[in-house]
This record gives C-alpha cells, sequence and structure tokens, in this order.
C-alpha cells in the first residue's frame, strides 16, 4: 500500500479550500520523528498486520516553530489517516463532524458512510490510544460503519480498529 | 431560514460541507483556546448547519448529521432559545431517525451538565435558568453601540 500524502487533496477534493494545510502537517510529524520519505509503516488493521509507505514532499522544519507541537500531531495524524481511509477503500470526505458525534469525520464510498475518528502519537503506547478511541467512535449515534485510527509517528505505524 | 441565509441560498451542499467543516474547525480551536470569539465561531457553524438541514432529508446520513449538528452548534454559542427552536422543528421530521432525536435530545442534556460544572454555585441553588434569560438579553447588548448601529 503506498500513500502518497501529497495527493490528499485529490483524494478527497473537499479539503481544498481548507486553511489548514493538512499534507504538510503529516509531513512536518513524520519528519520531526526523524524519517525522511518514503517511509515503511507498520499497519494494524484489526489485528491483521501489513505494512504501508508512506510519502510526502520533504518540508522545512523551520516551520515547527510556528506551529504548536500538539496540532502537529493531530493534524498531521489527520492526513495519515485520511490518506489510509482512501487508498484502503475508496473512503471519501463528506465533511467534518462536531464533537458531540464522538467522531472526526464523516465518509462516503460506494457501499455507504464511515464515521472515522483519528488520533496522533509523537510517543508513547498507541495501542492505549487506540482502545480510547475505539470506544469513542463506538458512540457515534449516525448508522454508519465506525473506524478508529491511530498514526504513531515515532515508529512510525498506523493502527486502526472498529468498535 | 435562520439569519446568514440571502448568502447562504445560492451555496449547493457540496460548498456547505466544506465551509461546515472549515468552521467546525475554527469553533473547536477557540474554544480550546478559550477565546471569547468561540461562541460567534459556534453561531456561524449553526448557521452553516441550519441550511444544511434545510436541503438534506432528515432520513438520510447528512440530513441527520446537519440537524444534531444546528443544535449542538447552537447550544455551544449559548443561543439556547435558538436550540430548542430548531430542535422542535427537527423533532417534528416524522422521517428524522431515532438516533438522530436521541442525539438531539442528548444535546441538551449535555449542554446542562457543562454549564452545571462551569457554574456550580448557580446549578447547586437551581439557578441556571437566569444564565439563559441574562445572555439572551446580553446578546442584544453592544460595547461600542455606535459600531453596532
Amino acid at each position: 500500500m503506498r500513500l502518497p500524502l501529497q495527493d490528499l487533496w485529490s483524494m478527497h477534493p473537499k479539503l481544498l479550500g481548507h486553511p489548514t494545510d493538512l499534507p504538510r502537517l503529516g509531513a512536518l510529524a513524520l519528519q520531526r520523528a526523524g524519517h525522511a520519505s518514503p517511509v515503511q509503516a507498520g499497519v494494524n488493521h484489526g489485528g491483521r498486520a501489513s505494512t504501508a509507505e508512506v510519502e510526502w514532499l520533504a518540508q522545512d522544519l523551520a516551520l515547527l516553530e510556528t506551529h504548536d507541537g500538539n496540532r502537529v500531531t493531530e493534524d498531521g495524524a489527520e492526513a495519515v489517516a485520511l490518506a489510509y481511509a482512501n487508498v484502503w477503500a475508496g473512503w471519501v470526505v463528506k465533511r467534518r463532524l462536531q464533537r458531540s458525534l464522538r467522531a472526526d469525520w464523516l465518509l462516503q464510498n460506494e457501499e455507504g458512510w464511515l464515521a472515522l475518528e483519528v488520533s496522533g502519537t509523537a510517543e508513547g503506547d498507541p495501542v492505549a490510544r487506540l482502545k480510547e478511541k475505539r470506544q469513542q467512535v463506538a458512540l457515534c449515534p449516525l448508522s454508519a460503519q465506525r473506524l478508529a485510527l491511530v498514526i504513531a509517528f515515532d515508529r512510525p505505524s498506523i493502527l486502526a480498529d472498529s468498535p | 431560514m435562520s439569519d446568514g441565509a440571502p448568502v447562504l441560498a445560492g451555496l449547493a451542499e457540496d460548498e456547505l460541507d466544506t465551509f461546515v467543516s472549515i468552521a467546525i474547525r475554527r469553533a473547536e480551536i477557540l474554544e480550546d483556546l478559550r477565546s471569547p470569539q468561540a461562541g460567534d465561531a459556534w453561531s456561524e457553524v449553526m448557521i452553516y448547519e441550519a441550511r444544511l438541514a434545510e436541503i438534506t432529508r432528515p432520513g438520510e446520513i447528512p440530513g441527520s448529521v446537519a440537524r444534531v449538528g444546528a443544535v449542538t452548534a447552537a447550544l455551544a454559542a449559548g443561543r439556547r432559545s435558538e436550540a430548542s427552536r430548531l430542535a422542535a422543528l427537527y423533532l417534528a421530521e416524522a422521517s428524522l431517525p431515532e438516533e438522530g432525536r436521541e442525539a438531539i435530545q442528548r444535546a441538551f442534556q449535555e449542554d446542562q451538565e457543562r454549564l452545571s460544572h462551569r457554574f456550580p454555585a448557580l446549578s447547586k441553588s437551581g439557578r441556571l435558568a437566569e444564565l439563559a434569560d441574562w445572555r439572551a438579553r446580553a446578546s442584544d447588548l453592544h460595547v461600542f453601540p455606535r459600531a453596532a448601529a
């Protein structure tokens, strides 16, 4: 699986015009963790292990001085997660969801709808975070498929699971 | 149609999806920063959500999302009477699914819990309703009345 972050806008046309430059923040989060493009990321989706090659356009790390560190992690995770959701099953962003719906994004593909909850870790235990996010998205009241995705930038790895 | 209606009337659902996504993001960041502008940002979200609710079907997921979203954004903006008005409108729609109804009702419960947590003394003495009255009156006041004219 190849995840080209620089192609995020063609995967999700509705992200065009967003003030947050998700591909750039994904790149910065990966570079901050010491990675260079392309990097092999471990994938664990519902217990099934595989790998993904994450690609991005190199960014100037000086940009990190102008961004909040936590936002780089969270927005960077959204970039990788949305790329993964698209390449994995053709999911395309419909819109962002309010926190009250217990998920970050509503996505659509030919089969239906997906409520996606995303989080990122710069270091630490991503498995515990995935458990927390899976419990959160389980509370999403929509009649949609639900998926929690955690991007661990230090390893790097992509963890995904549904409630 | 809510305030902002003339501008939004010409926008398609896809455009509104983008606008509401940006507005939610902005409102959440301002709320996390405890910015006094968070209320205005949530009002903007409410306007987009309410317009999306007008052009989507209540029985479909985007329609349900917009209806729940309009109510929760109105509550987050402190516009409780508007939230009640919208909730009454949406709950009267027969095809709104049960999960949408429950989410709208839960939004009011969570708003009460949030207010109780934020104003424990008012909550203890059963005076949270006064807060809503004060907010409703204060929303018509302006620090710089000439600028508002």
